[in-house]
């Protein structure tokens, strides 16, 4: 750099210090803080490249890594649950399925039996029915038999009464008829 | 301005420790004295290194300090790789050094200025660091560039998909503009700098001016001494900024060199 030839030249007017201008270009002190710059940036530049930044990367990528990691473990984590999940749901529903078949097939083996049932005591009751009505049918043959052989004595009876002669036994069933 | 505080003083150079002046053939005396300058710069150095050897535990769980080192490295990181892309990485320590040194450097003579001495004094406003820096960026640029490319090199002058008898006006134009390169980076560095504190103090000193005249001028002086703090936050921002652009034109003339066939 030219700088440092103006550096040696101006050097001699270093005490003046509120003169104005800018003392940025001082050039005699550019020298010194060129060399110092491009000493501090060396170091700088070795020990962050070297030892510091690799550390602050690991440590953004070990993180990102881990997260990765983490996310696909409760992606998986989250898969597994659903298969289970589904399956619980299949066999609840089958469950559901076999206990209502199982319930139908009560209910419709009690109604069979209960339908038998009062089948057969239906049958009893009919049975009982017909020997009741056939009990009173003979008792009312009876019974009207009976009221026919009372009216013929009661016939007879009137007819000797009134006439002072017996009617004949003949006489009386056909009047009777 | 006739005030007993010069605004330009704070960039004065003070020696501090004086060591021997070296004669170097060709260069003239090299004054290799510590002055403000290169301690403000040596504790920048010192700060950075301090600091990723406490942030960088390299813990799964980050702290504080680990998560703002982290947050720094990240940021640089995000420029090389979306910049140069998959090459990025190697250029990696060299921008976060540039980065971290300019950014400290800026930052020491914002928070540490009260001191009055080295520590608040802004290396990063001296034209001969900037200069250097940039000196040290193109250079890079330069041997990244012949490295990589060989002679191929010289096609960053001639853009192709170029009718060639526009070349003639191209080339020159593409040439200077690479030359100025440092020039830009270390003005743009060094002007922000500069200026920003220069506008704070002569403000600052507004308000003292001020307060020592009658009290009906108290309130131009609390309007000058908000803007001081508008100021100052305006020159925070500056200060990170201009490490940032430094950090990102630097990425951006790597990338020149580094995709020449795609330039």
């Amino acid at each position: 750099m030219a700088t440092e030839h103006q550096g040696a030249v101006e050097s001699t007017e270093a005490p003046q210090h509120e003169s104005g201008g800018l003392p940025q270009l001082q050039f005699e002190h550019w020298g010194g803080q060129i060399v110092w710059l491009l000493l501090i940036f060396a170091v700088l530049y070795t020990v962050l490249s070297k030892a510091l930044l690799p550390r602050v990367s690991g440590a953004i990528d070990e993180r990102g890594a881990k997260i990765a990691g983490d996310i696909a473990d409760a992606r998986r984590l989250k898969d597994e649950a659903e298969v289970q999940a589904r399956a619980a749901a299949a066999e609840v529903a089958e469950a559901r399925a076999k206990a209502q078949k199982t319930a139908a097939d009560a209910k419709a083996k009690a109604s069979a039996e209960a339908a038998e049932r009062q089948a057969k005591e239906e049958a009893i009751l009919a049975e009982k029915l017909a020997a009741a009505e056939a009990s009173i049918q003979a008792a009312r043959d009876a019974a009207m038999s009976q009221v026919r052989v009372v009216a013929e004595e009661t016939a007879g009876a009137i007819v000797e009464k009134l006439t002072g002669k017996a009617a004949s036994a003949a006489e009386l069933k056909s009047a009777l008829a | 301005m006739a005030t007993p505080i010069d605004p330009m003083h704070q960039f004065m150079i003070q020696k501090i420790v004086t060591l021997p002046t070296v004669n170097v053939p060709g260069l003239g005396a090299i004054d290799l004295s510590i002055n403000n300058s290169i301690a403000a710069m040596l504790l920048a150095a010192t700060l950075i290194i301090v600091f990723y050897a406490l942030a960088g535990k390299g813990e799964v769980v980050p702290g504080r300090l680990q998560t703002t080192g982290e947050l720094l490295y990240g940021l640089v990181d995000g420029l090389t790789s979306s910049i140069i892309g998959h090459d990025g990485k190697k250029y990696l320590p060299f921008v976060f050094t540039l980065f971290s040194l300019i950014l400290f450097c800026n930052l020491q003579g914002m928070l540490f200025g009260w001191t009055g001495n080295f520590l608040g004094f802004t290396a990063s406003s001296q034209l001969a660091v900037t200069l250097t820096l940039g000196m040290m960026v193109i250079l890079t640029v330069i041997g990244v560039g012949f490295a990589k490319n060989g002679l191929k090199f010289f096609k960053l002058f001639a853009p192709s998909g170029v009718p060639w008898p526009l070349l003639f006006l191209l080339v020159p134009i593409e040439f200077i503009s690479f030359l100025i390169r440092p020039i830009t980076l270390a003005l743009r560095l060094f002007g922000n700098m500069l200026g920003g504190h220069v506008v704070l103090k002569i403000f600052a000193t507004f308000v003292a001016i001020l307060l020592a005249m009658a009290p009906a001028y108290w309130a131009v002086g609390a309007l000058a001494l908000s803007s001081v703090v508008a100021l100052t936050a305006l020159e925070f921002m500056v200060a990170f900024l201009q490490a940032f652009v430094f950090a990102v034109l630097t990425c951006v003339y790597l990338n020149d060199v580094v995709h020449l066939d795609s330039h």
